[in-house]
């Protein structure tokens, strides 16, 4: 088999299993897959930059997801009325504050001559610094969250279409992989695994308890969509006569309608994403990643250089897992910082990509397809597995509601065994790099 | 890219993750299946053919060493000849493509070099040669790993015939001078008293005096009966101590005799040993 | 001002919990380092092995429980503690076996198997939310404190009070032997020793006739019983919840590398690093500072630098700079 059927097969039975689940279970499931789908591979890419073509190991997937999920809220978002009189300029005099400290320390580090000079200089800027920080952080903050509690007590965003969020949470991404590249590549070795792990839990930490930025664990609902709502399609009489035509109820029809948008739209970002990842792989900068990879000799002799070219893929990696989170919080019209959790969001793209074929943007693009399926599925077959396995146990067992109630975890257990099948038997992926 | 899949790192270099020192990337040797009986010694190296890693190119071509108990070989050739990398062979550090290793009369091409320390051979490599995390003595003490008896009476002995380890016996081994360092990875091999004892460039970076003092011992040891084999970089002073003499040119053996023989070479002389 | 109270306060608050954590940290953060210095991998499966061990031990505490068997006033859980490890002993073992030996003999560079400890990394986690459910589980019994706020108020009369848990006295008493043993192992034994030849310099450990495979068997060994220990003990002073463990895998790597990766000595140094900046950076200290200070000066707000929420957060800031100045981590470690 040629390695271009080979491919056609391997999306071919994807996409079948997809349809299989529309025939047999419903179309609904199938779209959630497929736009799911849609999601993963995108991130599925963004880890494939950096993993497949430069060997950067980002274990802080999550954070980048999450980053675009916060964009969503900033950009589209209406602003709270009086939030920002009441104390959102403070809070961002009290941030620039804040990083003015920061920037003030390391500049004395830079410019003073190592001493106790310079010690007693950089901790007094760091006491005042900070406590100047807190000082106007904490009453600005009060004074935004004060401001009707229940629904609102956050800032706000910029009004602007939803759509706009999408390439914002990847600029927002970029901006944060910017400074975690700076400080984190290029000394005698990497530590870019454990600070990515620790980012990613700082990010989501921060999103969860500052609640004037979006709410915290209070959570967003109702977030702006790109598409119409499946009751104003149920309202308008031209649809409801068209599903009807089609012989659906219009309840469904319409969320069929509105799931299907959100493929279209999704496929298009894909699409683009993974045209402008191929070309720039092709392309001479995209050569001289892979030789950097490949040539260790070279790249020890290039310096600086490697550095500076980790650190731009690292930042393009991850912007676009932040423009993937920003769809996906766009999809799901709500974002809510308790559900980011690593083994979801950072280690499950990782088996995506491994799975798929490190160094391979088709091999990502099939195993975010692949394995969002399979999480989503196993679920199921594993209550079926349980209750097969539990049939001829008496009713009432307390080992088969045990079994039985536990098969959620199956899907857990299932992508270990898969990522340690294909890293065994399969090293290089589903679609080996060539 | 190599061509296993599983050494492939992507050139990831992420310390907090990935270990980068003290592993390995030997393959063991596992037979050639292309058996040479040439010459007939206690150790030999018989007509090796091979390279390093699973498709690299052949770095020795049909190359011969051996040794006889009593006796001092010395291989000698510019850098880069392949003499590391025919010591490596001989331990079973290297996957040959031809050629045979037997020691005392047993065929131990296919043996790993644990098995090939456990028959009674001894090896210091030319680069990290010892412990650097671990004291003098428990450097000698890992040297006498696979003794079951006591082993207190040879350390004595190397303590003896290096008096300097005996001062530093409990100073990390990566906190001495260069030429200490040799003593202790001499010292090291010597722990399993060993029935051959293969050297790759003791002296290297150690000072004349020192040197001179090295050799001294390592005639001292010969004495004993060990038979020794050994790599220099010091072609002239090595070869006068020697029984045999064995020139590498990439790879080959380019002239074979014993030491006199070879240092009255004009060839000899002319090529590599400087007029 | 009242230092008396003051220093009552601060122990009670801060020093006592954060000795507690900081030796449940350095005892993760040993095996983590053990795995670093020896397998050459960074062992993203640790916090799952901890939650492992930890479940069985909780499963045997039970069982001992339900066949009306008890500690006294130690908690049932320690009479579990040989068992669980054992039995995690058995789970890593057959890890190595079935995954891990293979890439071993394949020579895998260290960051394939950092991935492949994710695959059991997920395998663990699902197996041990299978078995216990994602709960919280509470098995602690006996004594709850060695000594309570009100003995310790009425035995010296002061007005700020001073708990010590039993399960914190336990935390540390056991840390402390775990790490004298595993010290004593290293240190003084042929088997330990060439376990440090073999992290030093595996191909002179083989021309030295070490065992590979032993060395490596023998590491599991310890790490299981380190895991084990390391998951119980948090388990008893928190509670045992499987996420957790997986979350403390941060602290643990920062403990690890804070102290310098493979080096056991920096491991439980950057342990109570974590911990003790983890407690008081998130501590409030209007208690203690009401006492220390003048009255006129006695602070109005709580004087907490930063939310709890935000532990994480200190470990990996205290993490950066130690990297920032010194690459190789407290105790000169393999370099990072
Ligand atoms: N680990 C290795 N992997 C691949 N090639 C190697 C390895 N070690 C050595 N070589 C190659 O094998 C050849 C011979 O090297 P070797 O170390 O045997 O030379 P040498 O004669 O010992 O030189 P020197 O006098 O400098 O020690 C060289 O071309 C070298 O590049
Ligand atoms: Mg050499």
């Amino acid at each position: 088999m040629s390695d271009t059927t080979r491919t056609a097969a391997l999306f071919g039975l994807v996409f079948a299993m997809i349809a299989l689940t529309g025939f047999m279970q419903s179309w609904n499931v199938a779209l959630f897959i497929l736009n799911m789908g849609l999601i993963s591979a995108i991130m599925a890419l963004g880890v494939n930059l950096q993993w497949g073509f430069a060997g950067l190991f980002n274990v802080g997937v999550m954070g980048f997801v999450a980053l675009g999920g916060l964009a969503v809220v900033l950009t589209s978002a209406a602003p709270v009325e009086g939030a920002w009189s009441a104390g959102g300029w403070r809070i961002v005099i009290a941030l620039l504050a804040g990083a003015g400290t920061i920037v003030g320390t390391v500049m004395v580090r830079q410019r003073m001559a190592k001493g106790r000079a310079r010690t007693i200089a950089t901790l007094s800027i760091l006491v005042v610094g900070f406590f100047l920080y807190r000082g106007i952080f904490d009453p600005a903050v009060e004074a935004v969250e004060a401001i009707n509690p229940a629904l609102q007590g956050n800032l706000g965003g910029l009004n602007l279409p939803v759509l706009l969020a999408w390439p914002m949470g990847g600029l927002l991404a970029a901006g944060v992989a910017w400074l975690i590249g700076k400080t984190a590549l290029g000394l005698r070795s990497d530590y870019l695994a454990i600070a990515t792990l620790g980012i990613a839990e700082i990010i989501i930490a921060v999103m969860k308890n500052e609640d004037w930025l979006a709410r915290g664990v209070k959570n967003m609902v109702g977030l702006d969509r790109p598409v119409p709502y499946e009751i104003d399609l149920q309202n308008t009489s031209s649809f409801v006569n068209r599903a009807e035509g089609l012989g659906l109820d219009p309840a469904t029809a319409s969320s069929l309608f509105v799931k299907l948008n959100y493929s279209m739209l999704f496929t298009v970002v894909l699409v683009i994403i993974f045209v402008m990842a191929q070309l720039a792989l092709k392309s001479p900068w995209g050569r001289m990643m892979r030789a950097i990879r490949d040539n260790e000799v070279a790249a020890e002799a290039m310096g600086k250089d490697v550095t500076n070219r980790h650190l731009q893929i690292f930042v393009l990696g991850s912007a676009v897992c932040g423009i993937a989170g920003a769809m996906m919080t766009t999809l799901d019209g709500q974002l809510t910082p308790g559900t980011y959790q690593p083994l979801r969001y950072t280690f499950l793209i990782w088996v995506m990509v491994i799975v798929g074929g490190s160094g391979n943007n088709l091999g990502a693009v099939l195993g975010g397809f692949l394995i969002w399926f399979l999480w989503v599925q196993v679920e199921p077959m594993g209550l079926w597995l349980m209750e097969m396995i539990t049939v001829g146990m008496p009713e009432g067992s307390g080992l088969k509601k045990h079994l039985i109630d536990s098969a959620a975890h199956m899907r857990l257990l299932t992508m270990g065994v898969i990522l340690l099948l294909v890293l065994r038997f399969s090293p290089r992926g589903l679609i080996p790099e060539k | 890219m190599t061509g296993n899949p599983y050494q492939d790192d992507r050139g990831n270099k992420d310390a907090t993750i990935a270990n980068p020192k003290g592993g390995s990337d030997m393959t063991p040797a596992m037979g050639t299946g292309k058996e040479m009986n040439t010459t007939d010694a206690f150790l030999v190296g018989d007509s090796m053919t091979g390279g390093y890693g699973k498709d690299g190119p052949d770095i020795l071509h049909d190359c011969t060493i051996a040794v006889n108990p009593g006796e001092i070989a010395v291989i000698v050739g510019p850098n880069g000849a392949g003499k590391s990398t025919g010591m490596k062979a001989v331990f079973g550090m290297l996957n040959l493509r031809q050629g045979s290793v037997r020691l005392d009369g047993e065929d131990i091409t296919s043996l790993s070099p644990q098995d090939r320390v456990a028959k009674g051979m001894g090896f210091v490599p030319q680069t990290n040669n010892i412990f650097t995390s671990m004291t003098v003595e428990e450097n000698l003490e890992m040297g006498a790993f696979i003794r079951k008896d006591d082993f207190l009476d040879t350390m004595e002995q190397v303590y003896g015939l290096f008096p300097i380890l005996k001062d530093k016996r409990n100073q990390p081994a990566g906190e001495l001078s260069g030429g200490q360092r040799q003593q202790v990875a001499v010292g090291r091999a010597l722990m399993t008293q060993p029935k051959v004892l293969m050297l790759d460039e003791p002296t290297a970076g150690v000072s004349p005096i020192v040197m001179d003092e090295l050799f001294d011992r390592i005639i001292e040891v010969s004495r004993t009966g060990i038979p020794i084999l050994m790599v220099e970089q010091n072609a002239r002073q090595a070869l006068e101590i020697a029984d045999k003499g064995y020139v590498l040119v990439q790879g080959r053996n380019a002239f074979t005799g014993t030491g006199k023989d070879l240092l009255a070479d004009e060839e000899v002389r002319k090529s590599f040993l400087g007029g | 001002m009242d230092l008396f109270n003051a220093l009552v306060a601060l122990s009670n608050f801060v020093i006592i919990p954060a000795i507690a954590y900081g030796s449940q940290l350095a005892l993760g953060a040993l095996g983590v380092t053990l795995i670093y210095g020896i397998l050459r991998f960074s062992n993203f499966a640790h916090g799952d092995t901890m939650a492992f061990g930890a479940m069985l031990a909780v499963l045997i505490t039970w069982l001992l429980q339900s066949m009306g068997v008890s500690f006294g006033p130690l908690p049932t859980a320690l009479l579990a503690l040989p068992f669980a490890i054992l039995g995690t002993m058995a789970l890593v073992l057959l890890t190595d076996r079935v995954v891990y030996r293979f890439y071993r003999e394949q020579k895998a560079k260290p960051v394939i198997l950092v991935i492949v400890s994710m695959g059991v990394m997920f395998i663990m986690n699902g197996l041990v939310r299978f078995i216990i459910g994602p709960n919280d589980q509470r098995f602690s019994d006996g004594e709850r404190f060695i000594i309570s706020v009100r003995e310790f108020k009425a035995l010296t009369g002061l007005k700020e009070g001073l708990a010590i848990k039993t399960t914190q006295g336990i935390t540390v008493v056991v840390a402390i032997i775990c790490v004298a043993l595993l010290f004593w192992f290293l240190n003084r034994t042929r088997t330990g020793k060439s376990m440090r030849a073999y992290s030093d310099n595996e191909d002179l450990a083989l021309l030295s006739g070490i065992n590979p495979e032993r060395v490596v068997m023998y590491t599991w060994l310890i790490v299981a019983a380190l895991a084990t220990t390391a998951g119980v003990l948090y388990g008893l002073d928190k509670s045992f919840k499987p996420f957790v463990y997986f979350q403390l895998l941060l602290p643990i790597f920062a403990s690890a590398i804070v102290g310098g990766l493979g080096s056991p000595l920096g491991a439980i140094a950057g342990g109570f690093v974590i911990a003790f900046s983890e407690v008081t950076i998130t501590y409030a200290w209007k208690k203690v500072l009401k006492y220390a200070m003048p009255e006129s000066l006695e602070p109005s707000s709580l004087v907490q630098l930063l939310s709890t929420d935000y532990k994480f957060a200190v470990s990996f800031v205290i993490l950066i700079v130690v990297l920032l100045f010194k690459p190789t981590g407290l105790f000169k470690g393999k370099s990072v």
